[in-house]
């Protein structure tokens, strides 16, 4: 065979020509016919993506249905990733990122260029999203960057919904506030599911979420069900157009108990009650600080909160566009206090006298002693050696129970202390009343306070002998218990409840700020409108016979008039009208100083209180850190919050400052 | 059938009539090269029109400008004797020689990291594939003459020719063209008599060029990566999102394919360079396996004209000529194809008459042209 024949290697090349044309048909039918499914699904799912559309939250309103957090659009200056890259390959971003510093600082929004930077490059936004440089900027701005588009590329504008305060910062404690989630929060979560549709309210990196208050309790009502939009994107991951779109609905509203109104006014007194004490000094010379304090108005009748002021508070429209570091630490120490937290629901204090009324009930339940057994008072209480002592030493001679509520008498419940001791009268009667544990009201953060039993002190010593030197319970430990001091410490917000508790005749409610869950929009007048009602809830009853409650009440009710401590406090209030039931009470702050030794700041002032006595309404209760005595600080500031509830004419900071009261 | 004595008269008046030779031009050839020319230019506009609502036209135009301008010089090529190129053979091989020496100096323009095209107004002109069309006549020149007489210094004359414009190219560099150049050289080589032995021994050293080029760093990282992404598709592999993008798109296609314009992936710009590398791509995913076999089907009628028409040739240059221009269009079409749906290596070539370029589309339709010119002229 010549196999330099031409003809022969011609027939060669041909077959190798042949070999390529049916490698490539082979190859082709493999792709669009046989292996055709598999691929075809793969190349859709790359092509659409699923982008969220975040909806507006419900509003929440107060229990006359006003509006106290509502939406409002927000214009967002956007910057898409992709569009940066591009612009960062051409040499352009660090010229792009100064003018658009410029341009946001000329339209108001002043921001630095590492801030823009810093926004940028958040890691939290992944490719397709674009990532928000600037919340809030002025229609003109809008307007601006589309008549100026080629200068801002990758620059969108988009509308937003966030949250408004018709009542600005009032209930701020209350209602909370919303923040962009997490990467953290985002991992973990557990999105709530829209009670209409069953469509679960998945988060996504740009998601708000409530951070504090009802926004956090109830952020599975609030959030609204995001809608989800499919759109097709191309190569550069720009999209392209959408291939289907399902609605964002917005979240449920929310009616609470509290009442806007009640809810100001009691801010109100507080804070300037607060302002008027601080720097000024108590009866022993001591300076007041009066930094913080908190006032909690409740229903006795069906443990709905009216009223939850915390002094100080904070704004929660400077958290709408997400609140910087600095403003975040120094709201959280002014003065020494921080005012991210809620003292009404998490400040634990001694109660103080306020505490007679668990005394009473223990010593009048168990037997210790009867509403008509008189006491010698003669200012001086002597037990194992060491001597407990009225306020200002005041001999007040034979008192009975009601008496010694009335002018609270510290030696009385001394003695009821000591005749207690042995036993855990005090702490299970404390207990049944609701402290030692949590209410369970529905805002995050609350305290559980304590009641110290002669268990738990062992159990202290045996932990921490250094911090608990003695294990052993003594009886001083019972007569200070008696008196609210040094074994006990109590939230504002088991104080009120104990007080509606006797209000009511012994039912302990679990305190609600929540009413009932509306319809998006709905009408609150309109009984269709409520989804969901958040039912009275008793956590427990204390058995008041009258035998018991009838001398406590009478005792109680003589303290804002004639020889009560917080007569003066209530001088010109009209209690024939609107009897006010209370108790004040003032408790030591010891500290100990660099040097060991242990000093006192100002006493911590409390009233508790319901009323009117014939019918309770309302239970009220303030305690005022470092403000003197219980009267002359919380007295006053209940008085004027029961001013409002009773339809009283309204006073002033310049309200009388009580004057004789020793407690 | 004509009676015999008539065909003889015929026969002897195109001896005289300049026209004649017309009358057995190949109408397959013109009829394929203009089908798929067209189709080229419809696969274009699909795939560079944008994702809408602001279509481009910019490419169908010029590309429906190019085929006008192909077919215009196909027809000169067809005309000129093909002897003329015999003559001619070695000014063409300076000229375009030249033109890649001038390509890499300053004269010429830098686009998607290869310096090789010249920038003529809104035009670009890349000698590359005129230096194809040279070598083809140069080397089927030279083969003609040695007429199967080749020994050492012969074949070593043979490689220099075909590896200076090689070496040029690589400057600039298109792997793509080189390989081209290559599988040209091998065929008319292969056809034009090189001894067995030869063929065996330069067979041996391009195993163990490509192996050592492929684990030396005369490639840049990226090159090597789309060389060798096809038998070692690893995720991590950059190149590995070309081919993938374009497997799916082809598979999208199904049997009927989505319909013109309709292809989301050729839409949206999914398979990178789907106007010149990838235009396969472009059409098999809107005119399915029946469209894109039919594209295949005219490419092979077409190539089985070529290699009949080699066969058939008067003389060994007719035959070389047309060996060069098949082992063209076959390396074109296997290589650009075959990488579209991942059974080649990632090195970009355009498939030619399909392929959106202006030099690249003009040359297919002149090579097309000498061709036809051998085919009309293969009677003495």
């Amino acid at each position: 065979m010549d196999t330099a024949s031409p003809r022969l290697r011609m027939s060669v090349l041909g077959f190798v020509v042949l070999g390529c044309f049916v490698a490539l048909f082979a190859r082709l039918w493999y792709l669009q016919v046989m292996a055709s499914d598999s691929l075809t699904i793969e190349a859709a799912a790359n092509r659409s993506r699923e982008v969220s559309v975040e909806a507006p939250r419900g509003r929440i309103l107060d229990v006359k249905g006003r509006v106290v957090v509502d939406n409002r659009t927000s214009l967002v200056v956007t910057v898409n990733r992709r569009d940066l890259a591009e612009l960062t390959k051409q040499g352009g971003r660090d010229e792009f990122v100064a003018r658009m510093a410029d341009t946001l600082t000329r339209f108001g929004v002043p921001m630095k260029v590492a801030s823009v930077e810093r926004r940028l490059q958040d890691q939290q936004y992944d490719q397709i999203q674009p990532v928000p440089v600037a919340v809030d900027v002025p229609e003109e701005m809008m307007v601006f960057l589309s008549e100026h588009a080629e200068d801002y590329p990758a620059v969108e504008v988009r509308r937003e919904s966030v949250r408004t305060y018709p009542y600005g910062a009032t209930g701020g404690n209350i209602v909370g506030y919303v923040g962009r989630i997490s990467a953290e929060s985002l991992k973990s979560a557990e999105p709530g599911v829209d009670v209409e549709t069953g469509v679960t309210k998945t988060y996504q990196p740009n998601s708000n979420i409530g951070l504090a208050g009802v926004e956090r309790t109830y952020e599975d009502d609030l959030r609204g069900t995001p809608g989800v939009e499919v759109v097709e994107i191309d190569a550069n991951n720009r999209s392209v157009r959408t291939v289907s779109r399902q609605a964002p609905r917005p979240g449920s509203d929310i009616q609470l108990n509290v009442d806007i109104d009640v809810q100001s006014r009691a801010e109100t007194v507080l804070g300037e009650k607060l302002g008027a004490l601080r720097g000024t000094s108590q009866r022993d010379g001591v300076r007041r600080g009066a930094p913080a304090g908190s006032v909690v108005v409740l229903n006795p009748n069906d443990g709905g909160v009216v009223a939850l002021a915390t002094y100080p508070s904070y704004d929660p429209s400077e958290f709408v566009n997400g609140i910087s570091q600095e403003r975040y630490t120094q709201l959280s120490d002014i003065g020494g206090v921080s005012a991210l937290v809620d003292r009404a629901i998490s400040g634990q204090y001694s109660p103080g006298s306020t505490f007679k009324l668990v005394t009473a009930d223990a010593a009048l339940s168990n037997g210790i002693t009867t509403a008509n057994s008189y006491y010698n008072d003669t200012g001086v209480f002597e037990v194992g050696g060491q001597q407990f002592q009225n306020a200002g030493r005041v001999r007040n001679g034979s008192i009975n129970l009601s008496t010694s509520l009335t002018i609270s008498s510290d030696t009385f419940y001394y003695s009821l202390g000591a005749r207690m001791d042995g036993t855990t009268m005090l702490q299970d009667t404390a207990t049944k009343f609701g402290f030692d544990a949590i209410t369970g009201i529905d805002l995050p953060g609350e305290s559980s306070g304590y009641v110290l039993t002669p268990a738990d002190k062992k159990a202290l010593n045996e932990k921490n002998p250094d911090a608990y030197p003695y294990g052993e319970w003594f009886t001083g430990d019972n007569v200070q218990l008696a008196i609210g001091q040094n074994t006990v410490v109590v939230t504002p917000l088991q104080l009120a409840s104990a007080y509606a508790t006797l209000a009511n005749g012994g039912t302990v409610y679990q305190p609600r700020v929540m009413w009932r869950i509306l319809r998006s929009k709905g009408d609150p007048n309109d009984p269709a409108a409520v989804l969901r009602e958040n039912a009275p809830v008793v956590k427990g009853t204390v058995d008041l016979p009258p035998a018991v409650r009838d001398p406590i009440v009478q005792g109680l009710s003589g303290v804002t008039s004639g020889k009560g401590t917080a007569a003066a406090a209530f001088t010109g209030f009209d209690q024939r009208a609107f009897a006010i039931v209370g108790k004040t009470g003032t408790a030591q702050v010891t500290f100990v100083r660099p040097d060991g030794s242990v000093g006192y700041k100002a006493d911590t002032s409390l009233f508790a209180s319901y009323g009117p006595g014939d019918a309770p309404q309302y239970s009220v209760t303030a305690v005022m850190e470092e403000s003197g005595f219980g009267a002359e600080a919380s007295g006053v500031v209940v008085r004027q919050v029961y001013e409002l509830l009773a339809g009283q004419q309204l006073t002033d900071r310049r309200a009388p400052v009580a004057g004789a009261a020793r407690d | 059938m004509l009676p015999s004595s008539v065909s003889r008269q015929a026969s002897n008046r195109s001896r005289r009539d300049p026209t004649a030779p017309f009358k057995h031009l190949d109408p397959v050839i013109v009829a394929c090269a203009v089908v798929l020319g067209v189709i080229g230019v419809v696969a274009v506009w699909s795939a560079t029109r944008g994702p809408g609502p602001d279509y481009s036209n910019t490419f169908l135009l010029r590309q429906g400008a190019f085929v006008v301008v192909g077919v215009v010089a196909m027809a000169v090529f067809t005309v000129v004797d093909y002897h003329k190129l015999h003559d001619w053979a070695w000014v063409f091989y300076a000229f375009t020689t030249l033109l890649l020496v001038a390509v890499i100096s300053p004269l010429g323009t830098r686009s998607r990291g290869a310096q090789a095209w010249f920038t003529i107004g809104p035009f670009q002109l890349q000698p590359t594939e005129f230096a194809k069309l040279s070598l083809i006549g140069v080397l089927a020149f030279l083969l003609s003459e040695f007429k199967g007489d080749i020994g050492v210094r012969r074949l070593l004359a043979l490689l220099a020719v075909t590896g200076f414009p090689m070496a040029l190219i690589m400057l600039q560099p298109d792997l793509g063209q080189v390989l081209t150049l290559t599988a040209i050289t091998l065929a008319v080589l292969l056809v034009g008599g090189l001894p067995a032995r030869y063929i065996v021994v330069l067979t041996l050293v391009g195993v163990v060029g490509v192996i050592g080029a492929l684990n030396s760093p005369v490639l840049a990282e990226y090159q090597r990566d789309r060389l060798t992404v096809f038998v070692n598709p690893d995720a991590s592999n950059p190149a590995r999102y070309n081919i993938e993008q374009s497997q799916q798109a082809i598979a999208s296609g199904e049997v009927t394919g989505q319909g013109l314009f309709e292809g989301p992936q050729t839409r949206l710009g999914y398979v990178p360079e789907q106007e010149t590398d990838f235009i396969f791509t472009a059409v098999a995913e809107q005119f399915g396996f029946v469209g894109a076999a039919t594209v295949l089907a005219l490419y092979g009628i077409l190539c089985y004209r070529i290699w009949r028409t080699a066969q058939i040739a008067r003389d060994l240059f007719g035959t070389l000529v047309c060996i060069g221009v098949l082992a063209m269009f076959v390396f074109s079409i296997f290589q650009n194809v075959g990488m579209a749906m991942g059974i080649m290596p990632v090195t970009g070539i355009p498939l030619l008459l399909l392929s959106s370029g202006g030099s690249s589309t003009i040359v297919a339709f002149c090579a097309l042209g000498l061709v036809l010119n051998v085919h009309m002229r293969r009677f003495r």
